[in-house]
């Protein structure tokens, strides 16, 4: 169908005009965001919602950023940041564990963590709310977290173990000759080895740590440690009937993420592609 | 996700260490792991035992509570919901995900260029998609006011027999990207020549995709569908700002059941039931898929331990 | 600012409370490190949860006035979307994290709260206020005689607003009965406009007929029964042809074909209205300021608002009403001895006191403060303070909305049912049979 590289066929016609609609799909939502935050809020009952407004105003985003839009992403950046650092350590280090040591209880441990694959977050929100409650984090950033990690590790080893195990033996084995220890090996071979993983598992996990709702929702209550998802949430209350500012928040809770993107994008898909040269 | 071809033949000689590294290596994820999800799991399991209204202590009940949440015709519809919500869900994001991964791995420019906006619904959070889509799908101010067909004034959200097309359709169009660019990765990784030979073999198009591209992409396709089944199972930020499970119970799936049962009714022992259902249904899927698929994958997997 | 007169009640008020806290008065429970979680330091610093949107800023803005002039005991404020608050406040309170000065709708709520002794009993230190409020608003708060809540905001009575423009375009008069109402909901579905806008996402505004047309046609004692448990009380006659007609009118298009797609949260449902597309709305009395804010002009030339039609033959007395008698403060259980004593102080010196009172009537909303009916004429929205003072003064009864008064898990039967009733999709004798499985 798309053969990359060197296939040149005639152009691919049913396949562009499925691509096409799918665009058109993914666009209009997007477009019809972005135009509604800049018109005024009596323009939003009275104008065509898909023409661009007569008088466009950025009075929404002023709105929104002066109700403590800044706070809420500094929040965010921060759960973020340190979540998938953290994910990204843990799992790595118990990856190579799992997949060098040959011990029963390593193949144990990885079923184990496998089956957390399955765990739906929302069915242990009640006690990981009692839990948070007597280790006296409720309502501060670890609150979001340490559930968080918890949750990523499993998809994170499993992703982390499949690579780690495509690792020749004879590097452990030369390396381990070598006399290096575990932590030169995890940081010379395995590290770099896996960074592939670590990439897809590190914008995995972030986006699903940006995103997050239903943690901020249960286990924060104080508008100095809510993050953005919620902040829309409750933007949606405070602003009500202010369609277009609800929106401009949603549209600046998603300059971060584009941000990323447009600074990682490169190093993504090499990084997805990446470590297979041989 | 990205998957190596000669896991096989690697893990075998992998498979006498003579010294492995230590177990605290691995202590940090397992530590995290068995204090927020395990002992959660336990402590869920515990509740679903007992009745608990939120406010006073939880009273033991035994089976009643089960048996009684399990009888519960809002229980049983609120399932059937969640296998019809997770089948169309992967009817509708399986295929356009791979289509569209695909198609994204072309290297013509304007493919590149597409692949760009193709992402756009990854720059936002489940919230900010539900405020978009309930702003975008309202009867009166929404699209029905830019195309002035009776066609885009259907009460999308408010018809109790369109609403759950509608969720998947919204649920699809926020996760559809991210699966679409495991398999852009997967296709980059099969290697040139397997076309080429099939090209001089005298395969079209069609063909190639049966013969090269799908066979090669077999382990994201399993990786895929595993996040694809056991999320939608288990989904609900989406589905609670959407519609928060309405009109009447049309959307209510099981994981908002839960929620609506022990966080609006405060009834924590009957939600607390629908969690481990939940569990257990989305372990047995997991458990499942991996056994079906990945036979050989996984064997050689416990091989190389 | 405030005034001398005050100054001596809440002086006097202040006075009784400590002696109060010196004894043992009957809800004190010894939790000192319930305290230290609830987000106060030490001393007598206090939390409270307010709502948004609304009349809330005016609350908002008397903590504003509490924290300059105190400010060794200064109460900390979040602010909360009404759905989150609800669900919110309860994990709170059941894991003893709650916030000093805890807010509620009273009702199935309260009822729990004090079951589990989470709130404490305030009859001694609010007496001074609960006599100034209007005796139908104050009950609420009180659970066999002991106060354990007192109103804190405006009394929210429901009313139906219309847009004096269509009537007058489709040449009818506003309907004062049911026959007139049908007249109506043809006259304006004939001539392409909503007779009734409708929030139906939200569920909740669909309460407000079934409680209207229940009152109506059997009386309040029709939803009393189901509040006392009695086995079948839903099977009354009155609940049944209530639901008949709320069918009947789905079914003439009274609430057009997308009322389920129009929430309240986001005052779609008032936008209908000041749009020109919807005729009339039924919804509780907050809602005028929302006309105010987002439709200045509608509001001061073609917004009008009436009772709730009549219904012939109906043995309900047409001056009841429905809606939230206000909203009330409790105290934490789980509060220092401090912190109580900061909400108390709050409470006695800053609800209803004459600043926040004008400060409600100039948003628009009514306190339920008696003896008010001179300042209410001086007011700017003099006419419509004025029609609903009345009508809660004269009020024989006055409704809490069901979801509100009954216990939380029927209230969620309550609404999941009703909304099917609106979708068509279940019989007024299923919707009964259904309620009765949760008495």
């Amino acid at each position: 169908m798309a053969a990359p590289g060197v296939i040149r066929e005639r152009p691919n016609v049913i396949g562009a005009l499925g691509g096409l609609l799918w665009l058109l799909v993914t666009i209009v939502p997007v477009y019809y965001l972005v135009l509604t935050s800049l018109r005024r809020q009596q323009a939003y009952y009275a104008e065509n919602p898909l023409l661009p407004p007569a008088a466009p105003t950025l009075g929404a985003y002023r709105l929104v950023l002066e109700n403590d839009f800044l706070r809420y992403l500094t929040n965010s950046v921060i759960v973020t940041v340190v979540a998938v650092a953290l994910v990204l350590a843990t799992s790595l280090m118990a990856s190579y564990y799992l997949v060098r040591s040959g011990s029963r209880l390593s193949r144990g441990v990885l079923s184990v963590v496998l089956l957390g694959l399955a765990i739906p977050v929302q069915a242990t929100i009640v006690p990981v709310y009692y839990l948070i409650v007597r280790l006296g984090l409720y309502d501060s950033l670890f609150a979001l977290i340490l559930p968080a990690v918890a949750f990523a590790i499993p998809i994170s080893v499993l992703i982390i173990v499949n690579f780690v195990r495509d690792i020749p033996a004879e590097l452990f084995e030369s390396m381990h000759a070598d006399g290096a220890g575990h932590w030169r090996i995890l940081h010379s071979l395995v590290l770099p080895l896996s960074r592939p993983a670590l990439v897809t598992v590190g914008v995995y996990e972030a986006l699903q740590v940006w995103n997050g709702f239903l943690f901020p929702l249960i286990l924060t209550q104080s508008s100095s440690v809510r993050v953005l998802p919620l902040s829309l949430w409750t933007y949606q209350g405070q602003f009500a009937v202010n369609v277009p500012a609800v929106l401009a928040a949603v549209t600046l809770s998603a300059l971060p993420v584009l941000a990323a993107y447009i600074v990682g994008r490169r190093q993504i898909v090499s990084g997805l592609t990446a470590g297979f040269g041989k | 996700m990205t998957l190596s071809i000669r896991s096989g033949a690697v893990s075998r000689r992998a498979a006498r260490p003579r010294t492995g590294p230590p177990f605290w290596l691995a202590a940090p994820a397992l530590a995290i792991f068995a204090l927020f999800a395990l002992l959660p799991l336990g402590g869920v399991v515990v509740l679903s035992f007992t009745e608990w209204d939120g406010l006073g202590t939880p009273s033991w009940a035994g089976t009643d509570v089960w048996f009684d949440t399990v009888s519960d015709p809002a229980t049983r519809q609120a399932m059937w919901l969640t296998l019809v919500f997770v089948v169309l869900s992967y009817l509708f994001q399986a295929p356009v995900a791979l289509l569209l991964g695909v198609f994204m791995a072309g290297r013509q420019r304007y493919r590149a260029v597409w692949s760009v906006l193709y992402f756009l619904p990854l720059l936002f959070s489940s919230a900010a998609i539900g405020i978009t889509f309930r702003s975008l799908l309202d009867p009166n101010f929404g699209l029905s006011r830019a195309l002035d067909s009776t066609a885009f004034r259907t009460n999308w959200l408010g018809d109790p027999d369109l609403a759950l097309y509608v969720v998947v359709f919204v649920v699809g169009w926020c996760f559809v990207p991210f699966h679409a660019l495991l398999y852009q990765a997967g296709v980059r990784q099969i290697p040139a020549t397997l076309y080429e030979a099939a090209v001089l073999d005298g395969a079209g198009r069609v063909k190639q995709f049966r013969y090269v591209t799908l066979p090669q992409l077999r382990y994201t396709i399993v990786t895929s569908s595993t996040l694809m089944l056991v999320g939608s199972l288990t989904y609900f930020d989406l589905v609670f700002i959407l519609t928060g499970g309405g009109p009447g119970d049309a959307t209510r799936i099981l994981p908002l059941h839960m929620y609506l049962t022990g966080f609006r009714g405060y009834e924590m022992g009957p939600a607390s039931v629908i969690a481990v259902i939940l569990v257990g249904v989305g372990l047995a899927l997991s458990l499942a898929l991996s056994r079906l698929s990945g036979a050989g994958r996984m064997q050689s997997q416990q091989a190389g331990l | 600012m405030r005034h001398t007169g005050l100054r001596v009640v809440a002086a006097t008020v202040l006075a009784a409370t400590l002696a109060a806290c010196g004894g043992a008065s009957p809800g004190d429970s010894t939790d000192e490190n319930g305290g230290d979680s609830s987000g106060a330091g030490g001393g007598g610093e206090a939390s409270a949860w307010i709502l948004t949107g609304g009349g809330w800023p005016v609350t908002a803005a008397s903590f504003e006035r509490w924290n300059e002039s105190n400010s060794d005991q200064r109460i900390t404020v979040e602010e909360y979307e009404n759905d989150a608050y609800k669900e919110k406040i309860r994990t709170s309170v059941g894991s003893g994290e709650a916030p000093t000065l805890i807010m509620s709708w009273t009702g199935g709520t309260l009822a729990d709260y004090v079951a589990n002794e989470q709130v404490v009993d305030i009859t001694a230190d609010t007496q001074e206020l609960v006599d100034r409020v209007m005796p139908s608003v104050a009950q609420n708060g009180a659970i066999d005689g002991t106060t354990y809540a007192v109103p804190m905001n405006d009394v929210q009575p429901v009313v139906l607003y219309y847009n004096e423009d269509l009537f007058d375009q489709v040449g009818i008069e506003v309907p004062t009965t049911w026959a007139e109402t049908l007249d109506a909901v043809e006259a304006f579905d004939e001539a392409g406009i909503i007779p009734f806008s409708l929030a139906g996402q939200s569920v909740w505004p669909e309460l407000m007929w079934i409680q209207y047309l229940t009152d109506r046609i059997g009386g309040p004692e029709v939803f009393q029964a189901v509040l006392d448990g009695q086995p079948d009380a839903w099977s009354d006659p009155a609940v049944l042809e209530a639901l008949t007609r709320i069918q009947e009118l789905v079914d003439a298009g009274a609430f057009g074909d997308a009322f389920a797609s129009v929430a309240a949260d986001q005052s779609a449902d008032a936008a209908l209205v000041h749009t020109g597309r919807a005729a009339m709305l039924l919804q509780g009395s907050w809602v005028y300021a929302t006309f105010h804010t987002d439709a200045p002009e509608f509001a001061s030339s073609a917004l009008g608002f009436t009772t709730f039609p009549e219904i012939e033959g109906g043995a309900g007395d047409p001056g009841n009403i429905v809606g939230n008698p206000a909203n009330f403060w409790s105290i934490s259980a789980a509060a220092s001895e401090a912190e109580r004593q900061t909400a108390l102080d709050y409470v006695n010196e800053y609800v209803y006191d004459d600043e926040q009172l004008a400060a409600m009537l100039d948003a628009g909303s009514l306190p339920p403060v008696e003896g008010l009916d001179d300042q209410i004429a001086q007011s700017d929205d003099a006419e419509y303070l004025a029609f609903a003072y009345g009508l809660v003064q004269d009020a024989p009864h006055f409704q809490l909305s069901w979801d509100q008064a009954l216990p939380a898990d029927q209230a969620q039967e309550l609404l999941t049912n009703l909304s099917q009733i609106f979708l068509g999709e279940i019989t007024p004798q299923q919707f009964v049979d259904a309620m009765n499985a949760t008495l």
